[in-house]
């Protein structure tokens, strides 16, 4: 393997087309005399190439002016007088049209041939329609603009090069000539462009006209400087073949008459340490030399100088990939490298934390899902969450993806209609995934909960998920990592404000859940069913302080255990009455475990039921009945005046 | 009293028969071996017997009680098993509680490949998605307007990047930029992985995403060659996809290393016709000038970096056709894994 992969065989009458993939670094590779280089190199064959005669013309002056040389290094202009448009011979036509380029006429053709053939893209004028008669290389003038080769008018700007004459742009530099200018059959004198154009310029030009040539594909990833010349040469050569005329002159603007010559030193143990294999000087020095390569060896040094048409080859280890390829990557040994992490310090906590929320959720029997992370600002106003801030994408794909989520629960919404549309209403799902802000990206868990609960064969009720489902998915969580949370009061607008809470540990917001509003449903056409959504922010539970446990001494004395029931008033929360217990129990109430809470008709209205009980304990002796009597009847009596409780 | 042994050793023989129950072994037990049973009253009637007669009635005696003892053993053994049998449970009704939740496939990928790296000393790291240009680009030697970013086309956003006025901040187009990151502000030996979420602006289609997920890995010390990267890369084959795997290590170019190569694997392995070699990983030996844009010191270190796409990894293992099924979460495709 050498590089140079085959994409495509295709059969174009009695030509054959062969797709190759040449990537960026390799713009030799751009041409047919590249390719047949390369493929020498590889196979040890000699390549014959056309022969070119040098053109010997008379010097012209003042045919071409170049405003900025950065713009435009190199430039040769030729004049051919007395030409004959007319088709090009049946040979051409075939190689041009194999390679998907309509045969247009005779010198179009040539320009289009010899850029196929040696790489270096040429523009033919027809100079009588050059005001003045000459060429101005600079930057399009704000306001400017031209009509293309392809008809379509393109306004210009001082980014765009430019070649003009001395009134108004003949062509966009490197890209595509000007149609007041083209080749006709009424040419009689043509101007041959041959040139060298800043590669960046002919990208960034590209990009901003929307319009690309097999010209600025080669002058973006950059033409040899030398192939102006040579490149020139063939196509005049074959224009006077083909068009009958005669050489007139010709004119090089460049900024610099001497060629550059790279030298770069590559010793054999460089090679060597780098591969893993063993070679010799001789070896290495035939290699590079079958890819063109000047080779000077001393001893175990080697000092190499590219061909002209290789700018990818400027330090060592450029060489030694071709060394690499020489030999073959496939040929090259193989064996495990010796493996030191010793200065890198990881901090496995955040995958852990992820690691661990996963198994917990997928133990419950939630299944893992992954979303898009990139939505729309009409998601997030579905979502009554037009409110966030979220981080913009400056070139989004489209309106759907124009935003960095800053909640989880858009997404998963859109997978949870997803499936219900497919007649799949039972769905618990759960995301890790990132929330994205101005000030960085955020680890979060979504959890969301919709349908019925898994059915227990045993029991008749099939019951829909609610709200303590999910509020029990979160307690296991926050358990998983020893934290007890408490839930406050939540105004996030996605949801039912009569059930949604957030979640706190330590005083500190990790989240929210609750039961998603309708409306919200109703936006995203989520119909007939309650949707449920808890969101963690596993940064803060990350930043928790790690609890150190201890050991509790286990009671070696009966426990007394008093169950209660009260009615309150509905407002008070369950949790209240627990704080009140543990305030009055004292020492000896170990535990006050919630049983149930009834909401029916035998309760008086506005009153809730409730049903718990508290275990009295203690780890020194057996505790009388009479005084753990006391102590209830003291939590009792607080309940009733504290609460306005009323005993069941 | 005579007895005559044979003719209850017969009927014996024929109640035993009748069994059906445990309550009509019980009876039967009872008749012949209670206290008021047969073989009692046939002990008993040795006080009144003749002498002469006496061995024979203890031998009857003792004989008739081994037989209905067998004869009950025997039974007792068909009788229990027929109640076990009409008490017995349906144990083929489904269990109760929570089946499994499912991992990800992608997730599932993910750790897989995480894991081999890890099982042979690599650590793993994960980097940011909002990223800078100097990360995503320059410190990988893919300079501004150079046609080598066309490959790593990217979604930019609205906001500046704070070391760098006038430049956007962007999501990363690939993992790569964790490797700058990691090589500033550690020093080697280091082998590495980092994972992740990357973006890029295609249009989706069964094997374009706007985002997908990469694993990347970067081991760096004072000599590493070559032939390192290939046979650690070919044990990362045999055991992502098992011993039988053919690869081939093909030159490539990528910006951030020389030598540069991709990895292909034969399709064969994996039931695949329309291909013979697929297209798996990128990787090559780190170019000094990544290494000068982070800081070494020139010539010091070198070192090979390694990517691969998750989604595609995932895809050819288990024959998955159209990425979109990895992000449209359908249930039916997410309890296959």
């Amino acid at each position: 393997m050498a590089g140079l992969e085959v994409e495509s065989v295709e059969i174009n009458g009695v030509d054959t087309v062969l797709e190759i993939e040449i990537t960026p670094n390799r713009p030799d590779c751009l041409n047919i005399l590249g390719l047949a280089r390369e493929i020498g190199a590889i196979t040890g064959k000699t390549v014959k190439g056309p022969k070119v005669k040098s053109v010997k013309t008379s010097s012209l002056k003042k045919l071409i002016h170049i405003e900025n040389k950065k713009d435009c290094s190199r430039y040769i202009g030729t004049l051919i007088r007395d030409v004959k448009i007319s088709d090009s011979p049946a040979a051409m036509k075939m190689r041009l049209n194999s390679l998907g380029i309509n045969a247009i006429n005779n010198a179009v053709d040539i320009t289009n041939f010899v850029l196929m053939e040696t790489g270096q893209p040429l523009h033919a004028f027809d100079h009588d329609k050059l005001a003045g008669g000459k060429i101005i290389v600079r930057r399009a003038k704000a306001g400017e603009s031209i009509v293309t080769l392809d008809g379509v008018e393109r306004k210009l700007d001082p980014a765009i090069l430019v070649i003009a004459d001395s009134e108004k742009p003949v062509a966009i530099a490197g890209i595509m000539g000007g149609k007041g200018t083209e080749i006709t059959s009424e040419t009689k004198n043509i101007l041959l462009e041959s040139a060298h154009f800043d590669m960046g310029l002919i990208r960034r030009a590209c990009r901003s006209l929307g319009l690309r040539s097999d010209s600025s594909y080669r002058f973006e990833r950059n033409v040899n400087f030398e192939g102006v010349l040579t490149g020139s040469d063939r196509a005049i050569d074959l224009l006077l073949q083909l068009t009958g005329g005669r050489l007139s002159g010709r004119e090089e603007v460049s900024v610099r008459s001497k060629k550059i010559v790279t030298k770069i030193k590559v010793t054999i143990a460089a090679i060597e340490s780098l591969l893993g294999v063993e070679v010799t000087a001789p070896k290495v020095k035939a290699w590079l030399a079958r890819l063109g390569f000047t080779v000077t060896a001393k001893g175990e040094i080697l000092t190499v100088t590219p061909p002209n048409n290789r700018a990818d080859i400027g330090q060592d280890v450029d060489v030694i990939e071709e060394i690499a390829r020489m030999i073959g990557f496939n040929h090259l040994p193989s064996k495990l490298p010796l493996i030191k992490t010793t200065n890198i310090a990881v901090d496995k906590r955040p995958r852990e934390i992820k690691d661990k929320v996963r198994r917990i959720l997928t133990a419950g029997g939630i299944d893992e899902i992954i979303t898009h992370n990139m939505i729309s600002s009409r998601s997030l106003t579905k979502t009554n969450m037009a409110d966030l801030k979220p981080v913009r994408i400056y070139n989004p794909l489209n309106q759907e993806q124009e935003l960095m989520r800053p909640s989880l629960l858009p997404s998963m919404l859109q997978v949870a209609l997803t499936n219900i549309n497919r007649g799949q209403k039972d769905l618990r799902f759960f995301e890790i995934g990132k929330r994205y802000f101005i000030d960085g990206e955020k680890e979060s868990v979504g959890i969301l909960l919709t349908g019925r609960r898994t059915h227990d064969w045993r029991s008749s009720k099939k019951e829909a998920v609610e709200i303590f489902d999910i509020k029990g998915l979160v307690g296991r969580i926050c358990q998983s990592f020893g934290v007890n949370p408490t839930y406050g009061p939540t105004e996030r607008a996605s949801y039912d404000q009569a059930c949604a809470a957030t979640i706190l540990i330590n005083g500190k917001l990790v989240g929210t859940m609750g039961k998603i509003d309708k409306k919200v449903l109703n936006n995203w056409d989520i119909k007939n069913q309650d949707v449920y959504f808890a969101g963690l922010h596993l940064e803060e539970i990350l930043a928790l302080p790690s609890k150190a446990l201890k050991y509790q001494p286990i009671s070696e004395f009966p426990a007394i255990v008093r169950d209660v029931s009260l009615a309150v008033k509905k407002e008070i929360p369950y949790a209240k009455i627990e704080e009140i217990c543990v305030k009055q129990g004292g020492d000896i109430l170990k535990s006050v475990q919630f049983i149930e809470q009834y909401l029916g008709d035998k309760i008086q209205s506005g009153y809730k039921g409730l049903v718990f009980s508290c275990q009295y304990q203690s780890n020194a002796r057996t505790l009388r009945e009479e005084e753990v009597t006391t102590i209830h009847e003291r939590i009792l009596q607080s309940l009733i005046q504290d609460l306005s409780a009323i005993r069941r | 009293m005579q007895w005559n042994f044979q003719d209850i050793h017969d009927q014996v023989k024929n109640e035993a028969q009748a069994i059906d129950s445990p309550q009509a072994l019980e009876s039967f037990r009872l008749k012949y071996l209670g206290k008021k049973g047969v073989v009692a009253a046939v002990f008993a009637s040795l006080g009144t017997a003749d002498a002469a007669d006496k061995a024979a009635i203890g031998k009857g005696a003792n004989d008739l009680r081994s037989l209905v003892e067998q004869l009950i053993a025997e039974k007792s053994a068909t009788t229990s098993s027929t109640k076990a049998q009409e008490e017995r449970i349906d144990i083929s009704l489904p269990g109760t509680g929570e089946a499994l939740g499912h991992t990800h496939i992608l997730t599932q990928t993910m750790q897989e490949i995480i894991a081999v790296f890890e099982q042979m000393g690599f650590v793993t790291v994960e980097t940011p998605e909002i990223e800078t240009e100097f990360h995503n680009f320059t410190g990988l030697n893919i300079p501004i307007d150079h046609p080598s970013r066309d490959a790593f086309d990217t979604f930019y956003l609205d906001a500046e990047d704070p070391a760098a006025r006038g430049r956007r901040l962007l999501l990363r187009s690939h993992t790569s930029p964790g490797q700058v990151r990691i090589m500033k502000q550690n020093k080697p030996p280091m082998a590495v992985i980092v994972p992740g979420r990357v973006y890029r602006p295609d249009a989706v289609d069964a094997s374009h995403s706007f985002m997908f997920h990469q694993v990347e890995g970067l081991l760096v010390d004072e000599n590493v060659q070559f032939s390192e990267l290939k046979g650690l890369l070919t044990e990362f084959c045999r055991r992502f996809f098992g011993p039988k795997v053919v690869m081939r290590f093909r030159p490539h170019f990528f910006p951030f290393t020389e030598p540069s190569a991709e990895v292909d694997i034969n399709a064969e392995i994996l039931g695949i016709q329309r291909k013979k070699w697929l297209e798996i990983l990128g990787c090559g030996m780190i170019n000094p000038k990544v290494f000068e844009a982070v800081g070494y010191p020139k010539g010091k270190y070198k070192g090979f970096a390694f990517g691969m796409g998750v989604e595609r990894m995932a895809m050819l293992k288990y024959g998955i056709n159209d990425i979109r099924f990895f992000y449209e979460n359908d249930v039916r495709f997410l309890k296959q894994f």
